[in-house]
């Protein structure tokens, strides 16, 4: 069995073994879709191109897969710091065991991205389900990578939380279209073009290729900024002979 | 991480001119002086204690030894395999006791027949078998620190660091944890044991005491 073998499947039992984690993947996305769907449905006389229960879904089941994401790419480094420093002391490489806790936020990422699908599919017919499943999946990366950067730089349970809400909120607002706003900042949020990406395979069955691309960009981005940021605040950490 | 170099014979770890302080970079943030030249040296198969009073950096300079943190100046040279057992336990809450030792046999290179045998050997001496199959968070806090110590000898080290190794133990448990203790020192062992308090000295062969920084002769009597 490989070091990475060995790393992702303990992480993977200790986070199955926690009840909170599975409430976020499995109970999280129907509330938040639903609350996002029946809370636009009010506002019909807002000017949104097409139905508000729509684009609520569709913004809400977004959300909820970013920042469920997020939420796990954060406490995957912060809740098993002290354990982790041992490890590594133990002989284990740095980059085996970020490499070990990104696995498991993938896996994480692909289940809470099928719920959420499945729940925004009861109410709203879903044009291209596949490349609505990837623009939602590469959404939750985003953010899943944003939280393991937050939870690098600013490893604290409350502080680095505080973040992560402020930013997706901030973000899912800004990136919905709910809220006209026209500016350079707006467009290079996280969530500026997964929404965008995932709104076209929704409603319109096909991504643009801008949108996709900038998806693919941004993820590799912060992946890199993550592997570099582990490193930095860290040190070296190689292999024990 | 401690420099891994060739030593003469009987020297398996020395630590020179070690220092640290904490530091804040935000206003009115406090700045702590804990260590300021302080130097050690470990043979095989002796047991040195060290001891300090509360907030002397005796957890600081475990540290310092074993890897986890950088001193400020100073250098640590170890030569072979070094075992930990922290002060905190610093094992994963949701995995069972069995599966924390596969995961630190891993990160030692042992394979599954050398874990699975140091294992049970380590479970029957300190007492702790009917547990292997418990969520470390469901352990009692001396069964938890029998776990954290038996993690630090999975691999049998060639030196070993113990931060208050023996909090929590009952009196059968510290009687086991000595006589292990002691066949690991007659099979070579270093071992070096950090405690705010050492009862038995006769049971160290050399016991420092950590004072304003730096490491001195601690010329205590037996009580």
């Amino acid at each position: 069995m490989s070091r990475l073998t060995a790393a992702t499947r303990a992480h993977a039992r200790s986070f199955v073994r926690d009840p909170v984690n599975l409430a976020f993947l499995f109970v999280f996305p129907p509330v938040v879709v639903q609350v996002y769907g029946q809370a636009m449905e009010r506002f019909p006389e807002l000017s949104l191109g097409s139905d508000p229960g729509t684009v609520g879904s569709i913004a809400g089941t977004l959300f909820a897969t970013a920042f469920v994401a997020g939420l796990i790419g954060l406490f995957q480094l912060l809740s098993a710091r002290r354990g982790d420093e041992r490890l590594l002391i133990a002989g284990f490489g740095r980059s085996s065991l970020l490499a070990s806790r990104l696995v498991t936020l993938v896996a994480a990422t692909l289940v809470v991205a099928a719920v959420s699908l499945t729940v925004l599919s009861l109410g709203t017919d879903v044009a291209a389900p596949g490349l609505a499943y990837a623009a939602l999946v590469a959404g939750g990366l985003t953010y899943g990578l944003i939280g393991v950067l937050v939870g690098t730089l600013l490893p604290r349970d409350l502080e680095g939380s505080l973040v992560l809400v402020f930013l997706a909120d901030m973000d899912s607002a800004l990136s919905s279209g709910v809220m006209a706003v026209d500016t350079a900042v707006a467009d290079v949020l996280p969530l500026h073009h997964p929404h965008a990406a995932f709104s076209e395979a929704v409603t319109e069955g096909s991504i643009a290729a801008g949108d996709a691309r900038a998806v693919v960009a941004y993820l590799l981005v912060l992946l890199a900024a993550a592997f570099f940021a582990h490193r930095w605040v860290a040190g070296d950490g190689g292999e024990r002979a | 991480m401690p420099n891994t170099t060739k030593e003469s014979a009987d020297v398996v770890l020395r630590a020179s001119n070690l220092a640290k302080t904490y530091d804040s970079w935000l206003p009115f943030g406090r700045r702590v002086e804990v260590l300021d030249g302080a130097a050690l040296q470990l043979e095989a198969g002796e047991i040195v204690g060290i001891v300090g009073e509360n907030g002397s950096g005796k957890s600081t300079l475990m540290q310092i030894l074993v890897g986890a943190l950088e001193p400020d100046a100073g250098s640590v040279d170890v030569s072979g395999s070094v075992g930990w057992c922290p002060q905190e336990t610093r094992l994963y809450d949701r995995l069972t006791v069995a599966e924390t030792f596969d995961l630190f046999g891993e990160a030692y290179g042992l394979d599954d027949a050398e874990v699975g045998a140091a294992r049970d050997d380590l479970a029957e001496r300190l007492d702790f078998e009917r547990f292997l199959d418990y969520q470390v968070r469901h352990l009692s806090g001396g069964n938890r620190q029998k776990v954290n110590l038996a993690v630090a000898l999975l691999h049998d080290p060639d030196v070993l660091f113990l931060d208050e190794p023996y909090t929590g133990f009952d009196w059968d448990t510290y009687l086991a944890f000595w006589d292990l203790t002691e066949e690991l020192v007659a099979d070579g062992t270093a071992i070096c044991v950090i405690s705010h308090l050492i009862n038995e000295r006769q049971r160290f062969d050399r016991i420092k005491e950590l004072r304003e920084g730096a490491l001195h002769d601690d010329g205590g009597e037996e009580p």
